[in-house]
Protein backbone atom coordinates (compact mmCIF):
# COMPACT_ATOMS: atom_id res chain seq x y z
CA UNK A 1 0.00 0.00 0.00
CA UNK A 2 1.41 3.38 -0.97
CA UNK A 3 2.26 5.63 1.95
CA UNK A 4 1.59 8.79 -0.05
CA UNK A 5 -1.55 10.42 -1.35
CA UNK A 6 -2.16 13.35 -3.68
CA UNK A 7 -5.24 15.48 -4.19
CA UNK A 8 -5.18 17.58 -7.35
CA UNK A 9 -7.48 20.57 -6.97
CA UNK A 10 -8.28 22.94 -9.84
CA UNK A 11 -11.11 24.97 -8.34
CA UNK A 12 -11.70 27.69 -5.77
CA UNK A 13 -14.67 30.06 -5.75
CA UNK A 14 -15.60 28.98 -9.28
CA UNK A 15 -16.63 25.66 -7.69
CA UNK A 16 -16.52 25.90 -3.89
CA UNK A 17 -18.11 22.46 -3.57
CA UNK A 18 -15.16 20.80 -5.29
CA UNK A 19 -12.67 23.00 -3.46
CA UNK A 20 -14.16 21.95 -0.13
CA UNK A 21 -14.44 18.25 -0.89
CA UNK A 22 -10.85 18.21 -2.10
CA UNK A 23 -9.63 19.29 1.31
CA UNK A 24 -12.03 16.95 3.12
CA UNK A 25 -10.48 14.03 1.25
CA UNK A 26 -6.98 15.39 1.81
CA UNK A 27 -7.72 15.46 5.53
CA UNK A 28 -8.92 11.86 5.34
CA UNK A 29 -5.56 10.94 3.81
CA UNK A 30 -3.40 12.86 6.26
CA UNK A 31 -5.59 11.61 9.09
CA UNK A 32 -4.92 8.06 7.91
CA UNK A 33 -1.18 8.55 8.25
CA UNK A 34 -0.40 9.24 4.60
CA UNK A 35 2.21 11.74 3.45
CA UNK A 36 -0.34 13.95 1.75
CA UNK A 37 0.03 16.54 -0.97
CA UNK A 38 -2.61 18.93 -2.26
CA UNK A 39 -1.62 20.20 -5.69
CA UNK A 40 -3.34 23.48 -6.50
CA UNK A 41 -3.49 24.45 -10.16
CA UNK A 42 -5.66 26.51 -12.53
CA UNK A 43 -8.28 28.38 -10.39
CA UNK A 44 -7.28 26.31 -7.36
CA UNK A 45 -4.15 28.41 -6.84
CA UNK A 46 -6.27 31.22 -5.41
CA UNK A 47 -6.77 29.08 -2.29
CA UNK A 48 -3.08 29.51 -1.52
CA UNK A 49 -3.64 33.19 -0.74
CA UNK A 50 -4.20 33.97 2.92
CA UNK A 51 -7.76 35.10 3.51
CA UNK A 52 -9.14 34.00 0.15
CA UNK A 53 -10.91 30.90 1.50
CA UNK A 54 -12.30 32.64 4.57
CA UNK A 55 -15.80 33.04 3.14
CA UNK A 56 -16.11 29.63 1.48
CA UNK A 57 -18.63 27.68 3.54
CA UNK A 58 -20.39 24.84 1.79
CA UNK A 59 -23.55 23.55 3.43
CA UNK A 60 -22.91 20.24 5.18
CA UNK A 61 -19.16 20.79 5.44
CA UNK A 62 -16.81 22.55 7.79
CA UNK A 63 -15.68 25.97 6.55
CA UNK A 64 -12.88 25.61 4.00
CA UNK A 65 -10.53 27.79 6.04
CA UNK A 66 -10.90 25.38 8.97
CA UNK A 67 -10.28 22.37 6.71
CA UNK A 68 -7.13 23.97 5.30
CA UNK A 69 -5.86 24.94 8.75
CA UNK A 70 -6.36 21.38 9.98
CA UNK A 71 -4.57 20.01 6.92
CA UNK A 72 -1.53 22.20 7.61
CA UNK A 73 -1.64 21.41 11.34
CA UNK A 74 -1.57 17.68 10.53
CA UNK A 75 1.56 18.11 8.42
CA UNK A 76 0.01 18.20 4.95
CA UNK A 77 1.85 19.86 2.08
CA UNK A 78 0.39 22.20 -0.51
CA UNK A 79 2.10 22.66 -3.85
CA UNK A 80 1.01 25.67 -5.88
CA UNK A 81 1.41 25.60 -9.65
CA UNK A 82 3.86 28.36 -10.47
CA UNK A 83 2.64 29.37 -13.95
CA UNK A 84 -1.02 29.29 -12.80
CA UNK A 85 -0.09 31.50 -9.84
CA UNK A 86 1.89 33.97 -11.94
CA UNK A 87 -0.81 34.17 -14.61
CA UNK A 88 -3.25 35.39 -11.97
CA UNK A 89 -0.75 37.89 -10.57
CA UNK A 90 -1.11 36.58 -7.00
CA UNK A 91 1.16 37.46 -4.08
CA UNK A 92 3.89 34.93 -3.31
CA UNK A 93 4.52 36.65 0.03
CA UNK A 94 0.98 35.96 1.22
CA UNK A 95 0.77 32.15 1.16
CA UNK A 96 -1.22 30.02 3.57
CA UNK A 97 0.55 27.67 5.97
CA UNK A 98 2.10 24.62 4.34
CA UNK A 99 2.04 26.06 0.81
CA UNK A 100 4.97 26.28 -1.57
CA UNK A 101 5.07 27.52 -5.16
CA UNK A 102 6.53 24.83 -7.38
CA UNK A 103 6.97 23.89 -11.00
CA UNK A 104 5.70 20.71 -12.55
CA UNK A 105 8.87 18.78 -11.74
CA UNK A 106 8.03 18.71 -8.01
CA UNK A 107 4.61 17.19 -8.70
CA UNK A 108 6.08 14.69 -11.14
CA UNK A 109 8.71 13.72 -8.57
CA UNK A 110 6.11 13.18 -5.83
CA UNK A 111 3.84 11.07 -8.02
CA UNK A 112 6.64 9.14 -9.70
CA UNK A 113 7.94 7.91 -6.38
CA UNK A 114 4.60 6.13 -5.98
CA UNK A 115 1.39 7.91 -5.07
CA UNK A 116 -2.26 7.62 -5.98
CA UNK A 117 -3.89 10.89 -7.00
CA UNK A 118 -7.51 12.00 -7.00
CA UNK A 119 -8.62 15.12 -8.86
CA UNK A 120 -11.29 17.68 -8.12
CA UNK B 1 -14.25 -25.56 35.33
CA UNK B 2 -15.43 -23.95 32.15
CA UNK B 3 -13.66 -21.39 30.01
CA UNK B 4 -15.20 -17.98 30.06
CA UNK B 5 -14.86 -15.01 27.77
CA UNK B 6 -12.58 -12.25 29.01
CA UNK B 7 -14.40 -9.50 30.79
CA UNK B 8 -15.05 -6.45 28.63
CA UNK B 9 -12.35 -3.89 29.15
CA UNK B 10 -13.26 -0.40 30.17
CA UNK B 11 -12.26 2.26 27.70
CA UNK B 12 -9.40 4.57 28.62
CA UNK B 13 -11.02 7.37 26.65
CA UNK B 14 -14.32 8.02 24.99
CA UNK B 15 -15.17 10.31 22.11
CA UNK B 16 -18.61 11.03 20.74
CA UNK B 17 -17.92 12.24 17.21
CA UNK B 18 -21.60 12.89 16.57
CA UNK B 19 -22.27 13.27 12.86
CA UNK B 20 -18.68 14.00 11.85
CA UNK B 21 -17.64 11.98 8.82
CA UNK B 22 -15.01 11.48 6.14
CA UNK B 23 -11.87 13.58 6.61
CA UNK B 24 -13.24 15.51 9.58
CA UNK B 25 -13.82 12.28 11.46
CA UNK B 26 -10.55 10.47 10.79
CA UNK B 27 -8.30 13.51 11.22
CA UNK B 28 -9.74 14.22 14.65
CA UNK B 29 -9.61 10.48 15.39
CA UNK B 30 -5.91 10.46 14.52
CA UNK B 31 -5.23 13.27 16.97
CA UNK B 32 -7.21 11.57 19.71
CA UNK B 33 -5.42 8.24 19.19
CA UNK B 34 -2.06 10.02 19.16
CA UNK B 35 -2.91 11.40 22.60
CA UNK B 36 -3.33 7.90 24.07
CA UNK B 37 -0.54 5.65 25.32
CA UNK B 38 0.25 2.43 23.43
CA UNK B 39 -2.30 -0.27 24.25
CA UNK B 40 -4.94 2.10 25.53
CA UNK B 41 -8.50 1.76 24.34
CA UNK B 42 -10.68 4.45 22.78
CA UNK B 43 -14.42 4.05 22.59
CA UNK B 44 -15.64 6.00 19.60
CA UNK B 45 -19.21 6.85 18.79
CA UNK B 46 -19.55 7.86 15.14
CA UNK B 47 -23.02 8.20 13.68
CA UNK B 48 -22.04 9.09 10.12
CA UNK B 49 -23.18 6.23 7.85
CA UNK B 50 -19.76 6.19 6.19
CA UNK B 51 -18.13 5.26 9.49
CA UNK B 52 -19.14 1.61 9.04
CA UNK B 53 -16.67 1.32 6.17
CA UNK B 54 -14.23 4.07 7.10
CA UNK B 55 -13.31 3.07 10.65
CA UNK B 56 -12.17 -0.48 9.74
CA UNK B 57 -10.27 0.91 6.72
CA UNK B 58 -8.64 3.57 8.88
CA UNK B 59 -7.55 0.96 11.41
CA UNK B 60 -6.04 -1.22 8.67
CA UNK B 61 -4.06 1.73 7.30
CA UNK B 62 -2.85 3.13 10.59
CA UNK B 63 -2.12 -0.12 12.43
CA UNK B 64 -4.49 0.53 15.31
CA UNK B 65 -6.64 -2.45 16.27
CA UNK B 66 -10.39 -2.43 15.88
CA UNK B 67 -11.54 -4.45 18.88
CA UNK B 68 -15.29 -4.19 18.48
CA UNK B 69 -17.62 -2.55 15.97
CA UNK B 70 -21.29 -2.20 16.67
CA UNK B 71 -22.21 0.89 14.73
CA UNK B 72 -22.23 3.61 15.92
CA UNK B 73 -19.86 2.40 18.66
CA UNK B 74 -16.31 1.29 17.91
CA UNK B 75 -13.55 0.23 20.30
CA UNK B 76 -10.05 0.87 19.01
CA UNK B 77 -6.79 -0.08 20.71
CA UNK B 78 -3.84 2.21 20.12
CA UNK B 79 -0.89 0.56 18.39
CA UNK B 80 2.35 -0.02 20.26
CA UNK B 81 4.43 2.58 18.44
Amino acid sequence: MANRFCVSLTHSKDNPDKATVGFVVANAAVGSGKETLVFLSVEGVRLAQKGYADDIREEGFAPLRELMDNFAKAGGTIYVCSPCFKKRKLDENNLVAGAAIVGGAKLVEFLSEGSPCVSY
Amino acid sequence: MSASAPAPRAADARWDAGDLGCGDLVLELRWRMDALRPGQLLELTARDPGARADIPAWCRMTGHTLITEQHPVYQIRRKES
